[in-house]
């Protein structure tokens, strides 16, 4: 047996935070995972938490005025949570077919010993809302889930999103707070994609320079299910973001795309894992990055195929562009396939800007700076291109500017 | 896409209850009583007639081994090891004072040498038919070939003691040391002291550690400035003996603008029980030398069923320590129950390179866990990694690698390509590859398709005729084929035999 280890100041503080539960033991006994957890090798998570905000919860009479200070990124009906609370009187009218009920509490259990996020979730009692939308809905505009960090408080909510048989639908899950507030969000996320569902899911992430985020995405694809991830990181000061997917179905189809921006001082880790159960199944997983200053990157992929998985197709790409020399990638994109019919894939780049595409353009009489600025934009951007609504395709191409002209 | 018939036929061709160095050789052998202890260490430095100093850097390693716990990390299962019920030495009695001339050599050897396909003219060599230099009826090219009239110098390991070192005169005009490093340990201690463990640290890992602790033989190689090494030099281990664990130690250092080739081979009989084999290799190049080692690796790979076969748990660094030094490991791995192999390069000298090229065929019950790792820490350092595993049977195939540029290693480069193929629903295979960069003018370059690579060559096959699926097997074939040419003559004859597989419909 291990020795008793001795507990940090942030995992004290987290057991403070919630019941006395068997999800307290585990952390007591194993503390939270440290790099020798394969999982969290570039994420040291018990040294980078160094403490627990336990700041006191928004008076929710503010809320308006807060979220007024937050410029919509579409027209979408809007569920606003402020510190971790659900703020129903604030919430947009819902349409018709859904069904949002607040209050959910989801019976919380780590997925595997090096689940963190899970833990601690299930340590400090998550709550959120759980969405059920009814079979063959076609929804115009998405579900704006807008999740505001206020006060340096500890966050930690769990949604159960349920989309029926054939419906069309689209969510935007948004980290937002303020430069300077040292909030933490644990954000945990069940999405179950029914059969024949088409769902777009947006991961926007731009808190301000002294948040942490921990967020969780679950999902479970059923049979001809369409899900597109969009991931936005563009802030926070340490991030993880997981997207686990699980494909149950025959012919669904996963797209994942992802920005990652990190700025000085900043980590941000993109962890996903992708897997595929039942044959003819595809993905397809594209990230990009941009890493400046002080800042770390980290992007683990896993593909992972069983053995009645046969016709998979798994495709995985990661392109990194290093800015700055204190800057700092690291990528483990892993594929584990028990297949052999399968045609799986993956690629990693990290480089600096071209110095021809430099040329290029400064031959045309433009200054390098805006040619490099040009040219990481173009890098990230193109991401975006597919997405049909113009309107959030133009905000989240605005977030990137913005964080360009500040980091740039 | 899967595998096509001729490529299944081929890797049925190297099943595993077809392993034709399965026999094993009546030689009356001197073996110590199992376990591992102080006094075994006592006694194994005892014959080896070794300086007080290596007696003690061993039992200093040996008491930080009892602290370390053995890793789990690698994708392999094994039950565990029973430490204490190993022999740590073991001598073919004939050969304990050393062989003073090949005519001592027990014909029983030799016919071992026979067996294992050793190649011819080392044989010759081994067998004392031929005295070294002489013609060949086998030389068929003239010119300049190094391999003309069996140039390859050959130390040969037969358990625990190295049994024969050929040219070792011819080398030691040019100025080179070709022994085994038991004997590099009494003669050129000041040699052996600087560079052990330089390169592999005695507390690197669990396998290392206990290699340092109860090494026994192994080769010693020093090239003087300037001199290229005017033969390949070779090494043959083979386990014989029941439950002996194979620990040896392989010592490689280039001085100031050298050249040395280096080849290992291995084998091991048929026996039921595991056999352990932890070796520690470790290679200095200095300013504008280059190494390069090459391993046709086929120890006893166990049954169908996953009994028996050797546990292979080997430590393999290179340190380009010089500017513009090079090193490049090149292996072949057939065999072992369980590989757990990273050749790797620090690559710390300004400009150095560091190669590693890699075919891995798993097949019944096999596991493998091998790949490399390449350390940039100079300036305008590359490296470059091709590796291609196929795993048939009910094996499993990990390709685990790293590539990690240091915050000052500028303008550093690396290529990556892992492709693996399946063959049959019951086998895997898993890339696992480790990607950190801390400056940003690094170039790394990770893939794992094969569309990458083919694309315009595809279209180049097919626009001339050529259906698909062949033009795929052809351009793949051609693929292997240059990982194949890394290999010195003497062992790509050896590896194609080996292998003899089409990589066609590689995934990723």
């Amino acid at each position: 047996m291990n020795a008793p280890i001795k507990l940090t100041e942030a995992e004290q503080a987290l057991l403070l935070l919630g019941s006395d539960g068997e999800a307290s033991g585990i952390l007591r006994e194993r503390g939270l995972p440290t790099r020798r957890v394969e999982a969290w090798h570039y994420t040291d998570l018990r040294n980078l938490l160094k403490s627990i905000p336990t700041g006191s919860q928004l008076d929710t009479g503010d809320v308006d005025r807060l979220l007024s200070s937050y410029q919509r990124l579409t027209h979408a009906t809007r569920l606003p949570f402020v510190d971790g609370k659900y703020i129903a009187d604030a919430a947009d009218e819902t349409p018709n077919g859904v069904l949002v009920a607040g209050e959910n509490a989801p019976n919380l259990t780590p997925a595997a010993d090096d689940d963190a996020i899970g833990l601690i979730g299930a340590i400090t009692g998550a709550k959120g809302v759980s969405i059920a939308i009814k079979d063959g809905v076609k929804l115009d505009k998405p579900l704006g889930l807008a999740q505001v960090i206020a006060s340096s408080s500890f966050c930690s909510t769990a949604h159960t999103i349920n989309v029926g048989k054939g419906a069309h639908v689209s969510f935007i899950e948004r980290h937002l707070s303020g430069d300077g507030i040292t909030g933490q969000g644990n954000a945990i996320t069940s999405l179950s994609v029914g059969e024949g569902a088409e769902v777009l899911w947006a991961i926007v992430q731009q808190h301000g320079n002294q948040c942490t985020h921990l967020g969780q995405l679950n999902v479970d694809l059923a049979a001809d299910a369409r899900l597109t991830i969009l991931i936005l990181n563009c802030g926070g000061k340490l991030v993880r973001q997981e997207v686990h997917v699980k494909s149950n179905g025959e012919n669904s189809d996963l797209e994942i795309l992802g920005v990652n921006l990190v700025g000085d001082k900043t980590h941000v880790d993109v962890t996903t894992s992708l897997l595929h159960n039942v044959p003819n199944t595809n993905a397809e997983e594209t990230f990009r990055n941009v890493i400046t200053g002080s800042g770390h990157g980290v992007f683990q992929g896993q593909i992972r195929v069983a053995q009645p998985a046969q016709k998979t197709d798994a495709q995985m790409a990661c392109n990194t562009l290093l800015l700055s020399d204190e800057a700092e990638f690291s990528a483990k994109p892993e594929l584990e396939i028990f297949a052999d019919d399968v045609i799986c894939a993956h690629g990693a780049t990290v480089t600096d800007i071209d110095d021809e595409h430099l040329f290029y353009m400064r031959a045309r009489g433009i200054g390098e700076t805006d040619a490099r600025a040009l040219l990481i934009k173009a890098f990230v951007d193109e991401i975006f291109d597919d997405l049909e609504d113009e309107t959030f395709k133009g905000a989240l191409v605005g977030l990137i500017d913005d964080w360009l002209d500040r980091n740039g | 896409m899967p595998a096509v018939q001729e490529t299944i036929d081929a890797v049925k061709e190297i099943d595993v209850d077809k392993y034709k160095y399965g026999f094993s050789t009546d030689i009356d052998s001197d073996t110590t009583p199992k376990g591992l202890s102080e006094d075994t260490i006592r006694m194994i430095s005892g014959k080896k007639v070794e300086p007080e100093w290596m007696l003690k850097w061993r039992l200093e390693a040996y008491r930080r081994w009892l602290t370390m716990e053995e890793p789990t990390w690698a994708r392999v299962e094994y039950p565990k090891i029973d430490f204490q019920d190993i022999h740590y030495y073991s001598a073919p009695k004939n050969f304990e004072d050393g062989p003073k001339s090949l005519d001592e050599v027990d014909p029983e050897l030799l016919r071992t040498y026979e067996k294992l396909g050793i190649p011819l003219k080392e044989q010759e060599i081994l067998a004392g038919v031929r005295k070294a230099g002489d013609p060949s009826s086998l030389d068929d090219d003239g010119g300049d070939n190094v391999y003309k009239s069996g140039r390859v110098a050959v130390d040969a390991i037969f358990d625990s003691v190295s049994v024969v070192t050929t040219f070792k005169a011819e080398l030691a005009k040019a100025g080179v040391i070709f022994c085994p490093i038991s004997e590099a340990i009494r003669e050129h201690p000041e040699l052996v002291q600087k560079y052990l463990a330089s390169v592999v640290p005695v507390t690197d890992n669990y396998y290392a550690t206990l290699n340092s602790a109860v090494f026994t033989d192994g080769s010693f190689v020093y090239v003087p400035e300037g001199v290229r090494c005017p033969m390949e030099l070779s090494t043959y281990f083979r386990i014989n003996e029941m439950n002996t664990g194979q620990f040896e130690r392989t010592l490689i250092i280039a001085e100031k603008g050298s050249y040395v080739s280096y080849l290992e081979g291995c084998t091991a009989p048929q026996r039921d029980e595991n056999q352990l084999h932890a070796a520690v290799v470790e290679l200095v190049a200095m300013e504008d030398a280059e190494i390069k080692y090459s391993t046709v690796q086929n120890w006893y790979p166990g049954d169908e069923t996953g009994k028996g076969g050797i546990y292979n748990f080997v430590t393999k660094r290179g340190n380009c320590q010089g500017d513009n030094s090079k090193i490049s490991w090149t292996q072949v791995e057939t065999g072992s129950a369980i590989t757990w192999k990273y050749p790797s390069c620090i690559l710390r000298g300004d400009g150095s390179q560091g190669e590693f090229y890699s075919i891995a065929v798993s097949n019944g019950a096999q596991q493998v866990d091998s790949g490399t790792k390449m350390l940039h820490l100079g300036k305008n350092t590359k490296s470059r990694i091709i590796s291609k595993g196929i795993s048939a049977g009910r094996s499993q195939n990990t390709y685990r690698g790293q590539v990690n540029v240091h915050r000052k290693a500028t303008d550093a480069r690396n290529f990556t390509q892992c492709d693996s193929l399946l063959i049959g629903d019951q086998c895997g295979a898993h890339t696992v590859p480790y990607i950190e960069a801390k400056n940003s003018s690094a170039q790394l370059e990770h893939e794992a398709t094969t569309s990458k690579i083919s694309d315009d060559q595809l279209f180049y096959c097919l626009q001339r005729g050529i259906p698909e699926e062949e033009a795929i097997a052809l351009i793949v074939n051609g693929f292997v084929k240059e990982v194949i040419q890394k290999l010195p003559m003497e062992f790509a004859v050896e590896a194609q035999k080996l292998i003899g597989i089409s990589l066609e419909g590689s995934v990723g």
